[in-house]
């Protein structure tokens, strides 16, 4: 039996779509889970609540699934879509699947913390409902960039048109730029996660404090992405800058590790910055007029925190500039 | 699908060199221009001490961002870069808003836009920075804490234009990039509209804020 591209782009096309759903429905699964399970626990010390707690856990839940649905959009259009043969292909669809399903991972558990934070919330504070579920609709909608920027770098990697290129670089570079927003999008959406957690936690406790605390999460959160956004930056560089055909196997394999080291390298600082952005913000909660005094510090320490993202992105614009 | 990512350019020849123009980018900002003019003159015509309602939304965004400035910055800064901070949010803002309006296009889904306003706010925390600190101590900054560190110290002072701007660009060039596959996919019955409140309202509210509130850290992380 002989394979010819034709049904190898096929084959490539499936694999893509059964990874971005299979990777995809990790994140948003994990994530509701934690709503729900805080819903119960908030239920369990506020009975009367039930109705708002039962319907800000609905809604929660539903944004955390987005990235999943981000996810289900990728794997159809991979299924259902008629592509070219032509070896590029393999490597465009194979590298969007694995890239939205790795994003969607950390966006998902990380939108679900806001959402139990909240919950327990109402059930602690039920005149500060209302607040409640804009902070974290707020916090929640934030946590999804990652996701949304994994679903740009897959789009854009299925609909450019890469036939002019030469073969042997580019599919390396299709495929690191799938990578890269795909591993960047996981610390920072977990990380995102964590503060909007500590700050529907905060205001819950402290209702006065809730215009500085939205405030800060919202910093925060900005700061906790960087390192998802050098993720997309190196991606972007990947598809769309051209590169020389060559024979050899050294160029494809630099633009491929530069998509990894950036992803993986992102991992960190997110999670990281995540924690410095967590505790600032609790610290507000507790003591209001040591906002600006945490605040600086917080930035200050999230850019010692990103400085090991900031070593990746230089060495993957080495791997791909220099090498 | 097939306008998935196109940009309208109109290119011509000036000097021996092709010069390109995002055309649609250029009409969306100056439409936005136009409404931003508008609602300046309707908010600030016939002031009085019972407000119109125009006046009452002009006055809670200069109260809202002013006090904003004035919790980041110092009271005499606040009042400098106060009117910076709030023009540039309600740019972003109505920029933002723009795409839920049928054949307009959001101006920041263009890199463009959000590249030259993070470049803005780069260019003036500097210059801010120099201003309060002087020029020595503003460059000593950059040998801490070590002074083969500057390199990294400098990449990581320039990634944050990268940073702030393409934050911007990624969520508003994802939003419309889903509202339109998924407007393809289900023939435009029920889910678009409730996208394009997601998309364009919410987050594109948020991320406005997040631009306009960076950019004030970035001001008072120099000054400071």
């Amino acid at each position: 039996m002989t394979i010819d591209v034709q049904t190898w782009v096929k084959v490539a096309a499936f694999t893509g779509g059964g990874l971005a759903m299979g990777l995809g429905a990790i994140g948003a699964a994990v994530g509701e889970g934690h709503t729900a399970a805080q819903a119960n626990i908030a239920i369990s010390r506020t009975p009367d609540m039930s109705g708002d707690i039962f319907k800000s856990m609905l809604v929660g839940q539903a944004v955390a699934e987005s990235a999943s649905i981000f996810a289900l959009v990728i794997a159809m259009i991979l299924l259902f879509t008629d592509y070219a043969s032509s070896y590029i292909e393999i490597s465009v669809v194979l590298s969007a699947g694995i890239c939205m399903g790795l994003g969607a991972i950390g966006s998902g558990i990380g939108s679900g913390y806001p959402a139990g934070a909240a919950c327990v919330g109402i059930a602690r504070q039920p005149a500060m409902s209302g607040r409640l579920m804009t902070n974290m609709l707020i916090g929640s909608a934030v946590c999804q960039t990652p996701a949304i920027f994994s679903l740009v770098t897959s789009f854009i990697i299925l609909f450019t048109d890469f036939s002019g290129r030469p073969i042997n670089p580019t599919w390396a570079a299709i495929v690191g730029a799938g990578l890269a927003s795909g591993f960047g999008g996981i610390g920072s959406g977990l990380g995102g996660g964590l503060v909007a957690e500590t700050s529907c936690d905060g205001i819950a406790r402290q209702p006065e404090t809730v215009t500085p605390v939205t405030n800060v999460m919202l910093l925060g959160q900005a700061v906790t992405q960087t390192t998802a956004i050098y993720g997309l930056l190196v991606s972007f560089i990947l598809m769309f800058k051209t590169f020389e055909a060559t024979s050899a196997l050294a160029p494809a394999a630099a633009l491929l590790s530069a998509g990894i080291c950036m992803g993986i390298g992102a991992i960190g600082p997110g999670i990281g910055e995540g924690f410095t952005a967590r505790s600032a913000v609790d610290g507000i909660a507790r003591n209001m007029n040591a906002t600006a005094e945490l605040t600086r510090i917080m930035l200050v320490g999230q850019a010692v925190a990103e400085s090991t993202g900031i070593y990746s992105l230089v060495i993957a614009l080495i791997l791909i500039f220099v090498v | 699908m097939g306008e998935l990512g196109r940009i309208h350019q109109l290119i011509f020849p000036l000097g021996g060199h092709q010069v390109s123009l995002n055309i649609e980018a250029i009409i969306m900002t100056w439409i936005v221009i136009a409404i931003l003019l508008l609602f300046g003159y309707l908010a600030a015509r016939k002031h009085g001490r019972v407000p119109r309602p125009m006046q009452i939304v002009g006055e809670l965004f200069v109260a809202q961002f002013f006090g904003l400035a004035e919790d980041a910055l110092d009271k005499k800064r606040a009042e400098k870069y106060g009117p910076l901070i709030c023009a540039l949010f309600m740019f972003l803002v109505l920029s933002n808003w723009l795409g839920i309006i049928p054949h307009l296009e959001e101006p920041t889904k263009d890199l463009n836009t959000p590249l030259s306003l993070g470049l803005m706010g780069f260019i003036i925390a500097h210059y801010a920075g120099i201003r309060s600190k002087g020029f020595k101590a503003y460059a000593s900054e950059y040998f801490q804490p070590m002074f083969f560190m500057m390199p990294l110290n400098l990449i990581g002072e320039l990634a944050k234009i990268v940073s702030i701007s393409f934050r911007l660009f990624g969520n508003i060039m994802g939003g419309s990039i889903i509202i339109l596959v998924v407007s393809y996919l289900t023939y435009s019955v029920v889910i678009p509209p409730l996208l394009n409140a997601f998309f364009g309202l919410f987050v594109g509210t948020i991320q406005a804020f997040v631009f306009t509130m960076l950019t004030v850290v970035y001001i008072s992380v120099q000054v400071k």
